[in-house]
């Protein structure tokens, strides 16, 4: 029989285990940097959806190429609405001190981040902001306004959510092989997405970057597509360990990579190739969505093919049916 | 044509009746792609009611709903969320501080009597209330600043006012604060009323129409029996004093009537009533749409607004629609490359799922957002998932020097329980997502695990019938056209 496979993972299984454990680290000590760093207290970033506030963002009307602003005036005229606008004049009126202004888009959009407002407030600083810094395209002019208890609300869901999601398929994993696969490929999955976690807590803390609901999206969507991965290499294991049950099981685990590796390598291509085009071609809307997935699709293929796998051999019971 | 060939048929006939659907149906999509308003309201529980059941929910739904529907947004949507939340979506509009106005207010309608001993109060309120008016007009007419600095400053009453109120006459002065400051002095007049038993329990409903004489509008109020009774019995009470009638909204006078001394006998029968109070065409709308609807049975909290402008991102969105699809048409020639004619039946087949699944969004319909679009793009990498590990097995049973119609037969069978966990684990978290996940994760659930059921019938049914249609061609049966010969072993060896 034609010695079909180069893979040797059982050889190698070492260093396979430093670069995920190294990788890890690093994200782990990304996110206990994020909670220490005073301005951003959470393992992440945390973007307006999960901590509550205003953004405003408007589209100013101008046509090849928009001067530059000086945000501290847009902040300080914000400010000065306190004194001049009754709505801002009561004592539970929010900070507008507090404010974060930024120019996207080659200073053709103008994003202002605020504490949580009241409809008629919001509109207030548009109108003053208008009335400064204008002329803006009005009918783009984009108002998001998620009070404190709500943020947290979706925080919980998500994280609810996720938490049932993954327990449903490791539950159906243990159904269809055994606990071992199921631990394995819940194992796999949580290495993916702590690593997403962790290059984005890092690009949070040096770029600012922030994850919104996008954003947990894009850890679900990693989370279903690392164990589907996982998924198919255990399949073909069990299938190897049923068929050729005279080799010991790390060499048929070799095996069994080596048989799926074509399979993974193209359809984790097949999967970045539409996500690269929108990295560089597409606009911001999904840029961090299609970042996050194309590094928890690479993270996807390397849990699936050489850390999950790789476990599994040393569990030396033979017993998988 | 042999019995295979009809799946071939009903693959070709789903595709044109998809097409079609889809031609006929619009997609539904998102405030995030087409603009709009969107609030997320919160009920506040009370005193009374402390726990929030789904009934109470149910009931200020009823309200909302109807008032919604009177402010005339097309398509407008409200939603249970969770518990305690409701969800509305405007599309279109801009400005939702006018809805979230009219929405959240509790619209309590009370009729109540003067108090007696309190005529002197009254008129010094009412007069201050006209001053206020008076101003109010000025600043609707036009923003002439000098004319009504000039006005203020000799206007003894509002320099009163402000005294009273706190406000410095050099600040600036617009419509919001003198509306503020009128409310301020209505609230006080109602103080100067006792409540009666005639609630807005009693109305039936609610319109609004304008005085030929003085072009203001006034909104007019029908009672059930029981209603009609206690009005009649309520304006034969004060009929021909010098009492008066207070129409109360929410704690704020809107009209003080006197009943004349005609009624003394019976008061005022028919159960119809109006209130005239300066209202203006907007304000006059808002108060009938609070009326019709009936009061909050508990009040709400505005919690979330988002307001998207029609078009901001959408630019962006194409962009990323586009490299979407220059992505996929990469991958198709991708794979093309890799498996020859069965990448080819891959594309062929990726096509009727694409066409599948866009039909049934229009249908169901479902909406579509951003986060539901990613989930569309995903599904077909997963469909993509699933033909790649058919054609890898049918690689593999070829290079062991199978034929060709038992290699495909083969490769299915083979490929059949990767493809089944893959797929289920996916719709398991789509499941749960959909169930326990909010707005954004809702519409992504929903969007893949439409794609991932589709992926599952058409990677199983299409792929396969467009392949034994194609292998029904004598021409096209040749190994060479999946893979290169030399790749083949020697039959002797494949002793598995």
């Amino acid at each position: 029989m034609k010695p079909n496979f180069n893979v040797q993972l059982y050889k190698n299984r070492k260093i396979v285990w430093l670069l995920s454990f190294s990788l890890c680290l690093i994200s782990i000590i990304g996110m206990l940097i994020c909670l220490k760093s005073p301005s951003i207290n959470a393992p992440l970033n945390l973007g307006l959806d999960y901590t509550g506030g205003t953004q405003i963002t408007l589209e100013r009307s101008c046509t090849d190429s928009c001067n530059s602003l000086n945000t501290s005036d847009i902040s300080n005229n914000i400010i000065k609405l306190k004194n001049q606008d009754k709505i801002f004049s009561s004592n539970t009126s929010p900070n507008l001190t507090r404010s974060q202004i930024q120019l996207l888009d080659n200073s053709k959009l103008i994003s202002i981040r605020l504490p949580f407002l009241s409809a008629a407030q919001s509109q207030s600083v548009v109108a003053e902001v208008n009335k400064s810094f204008g002329p803006f395209n009005n009918e783009n002019t984009s108002v998001e306004i998620i009070g404190p208890s709500l943020g947290k609300q979706l925080l919980k869901s998500s994280l609810i959510s996720l938490f049932f999601a993954f327990l449903g398929i490791a539950l159906y994993i243990n159904f269809r092989y055994d606990r071992r696969y199921s631990f394995l490929a819940l194992f796999a999955l949580f290495h993916d997405v702590l690593i997403v976690c962790g290059v984005f807590s890092w690009l949070g803390y040096f770029y600012n970057v922030e994850v919104d609901s996008l954003f947990a999206v894009s850890l679900l969507t990693i989370a279903g597509y690392s164990v589907n991965n996982t998924v198919v290499v255990f399949d073909r294991i069990r299938e190897k360990s049923l068929l050729e049950n005279k080799l010991s099981f790390k060499y048929q685990i070799d095996k069994a990579v080596d048989a799926t590796l074509t399979r993974t390598l193209y359809t984790s291509f097949t999967t970045i190739l539409p996500l690269i085009c929108i990295l560089i071609l597409g606009g911001s809307t999904l840029y961090w969505f299609s970042f996050s997935l194309v590094i928890g699709v690479i993270s996807g293929f390397w849990s699936s093919i050489a850390l999950a796998p790789s476990l599994l051999s040393i569990t030396s019971i033979k017993d998988v049916v | 044509m042999g019995r295979k060939n009809y799946w071939f048929l009903f693959v070709i006939l789903f595709g044109v009746l998809s097409i079609f659907t889809i031609t006929k149906n619009p997609f539904q999509l998102g405030l995030d792609l087409r603009g709009g308003s969107q609030l997320t309201l919160e009920v506040q529980p009370t005193e009374e009611i402390a726990k929030i059941t789904s009934n109470e929910i149910e009931g200020v739904k009823a309200v909302l709903d109807k008032r919604v529907n009177g402010l005339g947004v097309s398509d407008s949507q409200l939603q249970t969320v969770g518990k305690n939340q409701l969800l509305l979506e405007l599309p279109g509009e801009q400005d939702p501080s006018g809805a979230a106005k009219a929405l959240g207010k509790t619209a309590l309608l009370e009729f109540r009597i003067q108090k007696n001993g309190t005529d002197s109060q009254l008129r010094d309120l009412q007069t201050q209330k006209r001053s206020v008016e008076s101003i109010l007009k000025l600043l609707d007419e036009n923003n002439n600043s000098a004319q009504l600095r000039k006005e203020i400053n000799t206007n003894s009453e509002i320099n009163n006012l402000f005294e009273k109120f706190n406000i410095k006459s050099n600040q600036i002065l617009d419509v919001d604060q003198f509306s503020l400051l009128r409310d301020e002095i209505r609230k006080e007049i109602a103080n100067l009323f006792e409540t009666s038993k005639l609630t807005g329990k009693y109305l039936t409903n609610a319109g609004r129409r304008q005085d030929q004489n003085t072009n203001n509008w006034e909104v007019t109020l029908s009672f059930n029996n029981e209603g009609g009774e206690l009005f009649a019995d309520l304006t034969k009470s004060i009929a021909g004093t010098s009492r008066l009638l207070g129409i109360v909204i929410d704690g704020i006078s809107y009209s003080e009537a006197s009943v004349g001394k005609q009624f003394e006998t019976a008061g005022i029968t028919g159960g119809a009533a109006e209130i005239s109070g300066d209202f203006t065409a907007d304000e006059a709308r808002e108060l009938e749409v609070q009326l019709r609807g009936g009061a909050l049975p508990l009040p709400i909290e505005i919690i979330q607004i988002r307001t998207i402008g029609p078009s901001l991102g959408s630019e962006n969105i194409r962009l990323s629609l586009f490299a979407a699809l220059a992505g996929l048409v990469f991958v198709a020639l991708f794979m093309i490359f890799v498996y020859k004619l069965a990448g080819f039946v891959a594309v062929l087949a990726l096509s009727f799922y694409a066409l599948f699944t866009l039909s049934i969004y229009a249908l169901l319909p479902v909406t579509l957002t951003l986060p539901g679009m990613a989930g569309f793009i995903l599904s077909i990498g997963m469909a993509v998932d699933a033909n790649v590990l058919i054609f890898e097995r049918l690689k593999e049973e070829l290079r062991r020097g199978n034929t060709l119609i038992r290699s495909i037969d083969a490769s299915f069978k083979n490929a059949f329980s990767s493809i089944i966990d893959g797929h289920l684990t996916t719709l398991i978290s789509c499941i749960t997502l959909f169930y326990l996940g909010t707005g954004f994760v809702k519409g992504f659930a929903a969007t893949l695990g439409i794609g991932v059921v589709l992926s599952l019938f058409t990677a199983l049914t299409c792929t396969k019938a467009i392949l034994k249609f194609l292998m029904s061609y004598q021409g096209l049966r040749k190994i060479s056209n999946f893979i290169n010969p030399n790749q083949i072993s020697s039959p002797s060896i494949n002793v598995q």
